[in-house]
Formats: structure tokens, sequence, C-alpha cells
């Protein structure tokens, strides 16, 4: 959160984050490059420029790995989250990365004065027709747009701009992306590379992100069943005291979005889980200096109405909650964002 | 996420999962085989 405009709002663990990733990145490299160099020395600018692309071809794939697997393994492990928190600075990186990677490529035709023969590469549309032969760098440049079109839109201007389901569906097409970067590789340098580490790689990090992926969900799935409401229409959330104090207990209407109930001592009200900046889990968070804070960039709103502090605007759905039989009911038909509606619920009731 | 992003989410994994595995198992199945370098006594017996 922010009064005015920053570009990025830096902090201690924004610049550890950046500066042990850029470090890993350097290490990786240098690391690539001097034992292949040492196992099989180049002899030619053309060579050098090959391991280049080598090196940098295998980081940005392994950082994509590693991107696609921080949303998961968030999900199923809070340990994670740390990473999320800076996980557009990791893909913005990535980004510069797999540019560097298509420039060497370039760089290696340019080099040879053979950049005709890329373009006849990329405009002989009979290989359109082929799988075994398909011009696969083709693969790797629409890959690599979708990648732009996220690096490009992934300030916070751009999520306020395009509002956040929007984004969030702009930014789930790196999946896609994905499977064309690995289909990119299985096509292209595995087809001349016979060594086995190339679908070892391959078939490692699909399996790893498509098996996250698919756990993840499927947990999911158990929370967006919903419970039934009661005559009424409310829904019984259990006694006050279920609700661990400054937590959340997260539940569903049929068919609804996820309600968060939060406790701060005596004081329980339901907001909606969806957090306004990034539609992230508010109800997996907890209470910080009396506001309720999302878990993924510390959003901060107040649990009697749902509005961020002063001089923040940001305001979330809530939802009535009442006391009844010994139990905290909520009404899953929400009120306009900013409407006051926690209660108090007395001392000898909890 | 709202509850429609989870449920493309939980549609389109499988979906992107099978159709690469597909693809790469095929990249590998289709793939021409490396080419052997001739040894001289080879080379010899051809001339």
């Amino acid at each position: 959160m922010s009064v005015g405009f920053q570009a990025v709002q830096w902090n201690r663990a924004k610049y550890i984050y950046d500066a042990v990733l850029i470090a890993a990145v350097v290490v990786y490299l240098v690391g690539f490059m001097g034992i292949v160099a040492t196992i099989h020395p180049p002899k030619s600018t053309p060579e050098w420029i090959d391991l280049r692309i080598r090196a940098l071809g295998t980081c940005a794939f392994l950082m994509l790995t590693i991107i696609l697997s921080i949303g998961p393994l968030a999900r199923l492990n809070p340990i994670f989250l740390s990473l999320l928190y800076n996980r557009r600075h990791f893909g913005v990186l990535f980004f510069l990365i797999a540019c560097a990677h298509a420039l060497s490529m370039v760089q290696w035709f340019a080099v040879q004065d053979a950049l005709p023969s890329l373009v006849e590469e990329l405009t002989a549309w009979e290989n359109y027709f082929r799988f075994i032969g398909f011009p696969f760098k083709t693969l790797g440049i629409a890959a690599l747009l979708v990648f732009f079109l996220m690096a490009a839109t992934s300030h916070d201007y751009w999520l306020n701009f395009l509002r956040p389901p929007v984004w969030k569906a702009l930014h789930m097409l790196v999946y896609v992306a994905y499977g064309l970067i690995v289909i990119h590789v299985a096509l292209g340098i595995m087809q001349r590379d016979h060594s086995a580490w190339i679908p070892i790689m391959l078939g490692a990090s699909l399996a790893w992100v498509s098996g996250l992926h698919i756990i993840a969900g499927q947990r999911e799935r158990a929370g967006d069943h919903g419970q039934a409401p009661s005559a009424d229409g409310w829904l019984s959330a259990g006694p006050p005291g279920a609700i661990p104090d400054k937590r959340a207990k997260i539940i569903a209407a049929p068919g609804g979005e996820r309600i968060a109930i939060y406790r701060d001592g005596d004081q329980v009200g339901a907001l909606s889980n969806l957090c306004a900046h990034q539609n992230g889990p508010v109800g997996e968070g907890c209470i910080i200096d009396g506001l309720v804070t999302c878990p993924w960039h510390g959003y901060q709103y107040r649990l009697a109405d749902g509005c961020a502090p002063p001089p923040f605007t940001e305001k979330l759905v809530t939802y009535r909650v009442r006391l009844r039989g010994g139990a905290i009911e909520v009404d899953p038909r929400p009120l306009p964002a900013g409407t006051a509606a926690a209660i108090t619920v007395p001392r000898e009731k909890m | 996420m709202t509850r429609k992003h989870r449920s493309v989410h939980r549609a389109l994994w499988p979906i992107v999962a099978l159709v690469v595995c597909f693809g790469l198992v095929m990249a590998l199945v289709l793939r021409a085989p490396p080419r052997v370098e001739s040894s001289p006594a080879a080379q010899e017996m051809r001339k």
C-alpha cells in the first residue's frame, strides 16, 4: 500500500530478495558456461554464442519452473508465502533472461551473415504442417510475447487499470506459454542433441509443475463445495471460540465466493475472502496492529467495515453476522463494500 | 482468486499437462536417430 505513486516500493526484504535472485542467476550462468567450456572448449565465436544460448535457455526454463511452482506451493504450505511476495520481480528477471536468450540466437545468425536463413526458417510455411521439423523458434517467440505482456503489465498501475479479475485472467496465459516452451525445447535442441538430460529436464519440470497445480487445485475444490444454509439463508460458522483469535475461519455458500470470518478478541466480522489488490486470500492472513492483513502483499482492512485505514481507499465487501444459539452465523448475501457489519460477542458467550 | 479463476485453473492444468506430455513423448519417439560417425575401416570398405 502507498499514499502516492511509486514505481516500486523498495524495502529491505525486496532488496535482499532481488540480490539473492540476481546472484543465483549470475552463479548459474557463469557456472554453466565455465563447466561446459572446460569440457568442450568452444573453437569459434558462433560456438561461444551457442554456449551462451544454452546457458540462458536452461536458466530461463529453470526460473519459469520455479515461478510456476511458487503459487501452488504457497497454497499447500504457508512457509512459501515469502516467495510469493516478490514473485513479480522474479518474473521480470526471468523475462530479461528469456529476451537475452532470444537476442543471442539472433546474434548467432548475424555473426555468420546468416540472418536471411533465420527469416527463411520462420517463413517456411510448409513446415508449419509438420510435427518434427516444425519451426520451433516460432513457439519460443509466441511464448516470449506472452511473457512480454505479463512483464509489461506486472506493475500495480496495470492491476488497478485492468481490475484484478481481468489482470489475473491475463496472467494465467503463463500456463499456455509454459506448454509452448516445453514443446519449443522438445522440437528444437532435443531433436539435435541426443543427451539424456534434456528429456529428463523437460519431463521432471512438467511432472513437478503440473502435479503441484493439480494437487493444489484439488485441495481448493473442497473449500468451494460450500455448506448448506439454514432455512432463513444464513450460514453457521460454529461457536465464536472456534475461530482462532486474530485469525479467520473461511466458509462459503454453495456456488458463492468464500467469506472470511475474523475474530479480534470479542469482535467478530465477516469480509470477502478476496483482497481488493490481487484477489488474494484475505482469510488466510491475520490481524496485525488491529487490522485484517492479506497474506499476499500486506494490504490491510478494518474488521468493523472492511475499509482500508485512511488515507487508503480500498474496501472489501462485508457480510451481516449474528450470534444465534451459541453459534456465529453469517448472511451470505453481500453488503456494499465498506458497510459496517461486525458485532461484539459478550464475554460469557465466547 | 475468485471461484471462477479456481474453476478455470482446475480445468486448465490437466489439459495443459496432457497435451504437453503427449507432445513431449511424440517428439522423443519421432526424433531422428543420432548420426553415427563411420569408422576409418568402414570408409575404406566403401572405397
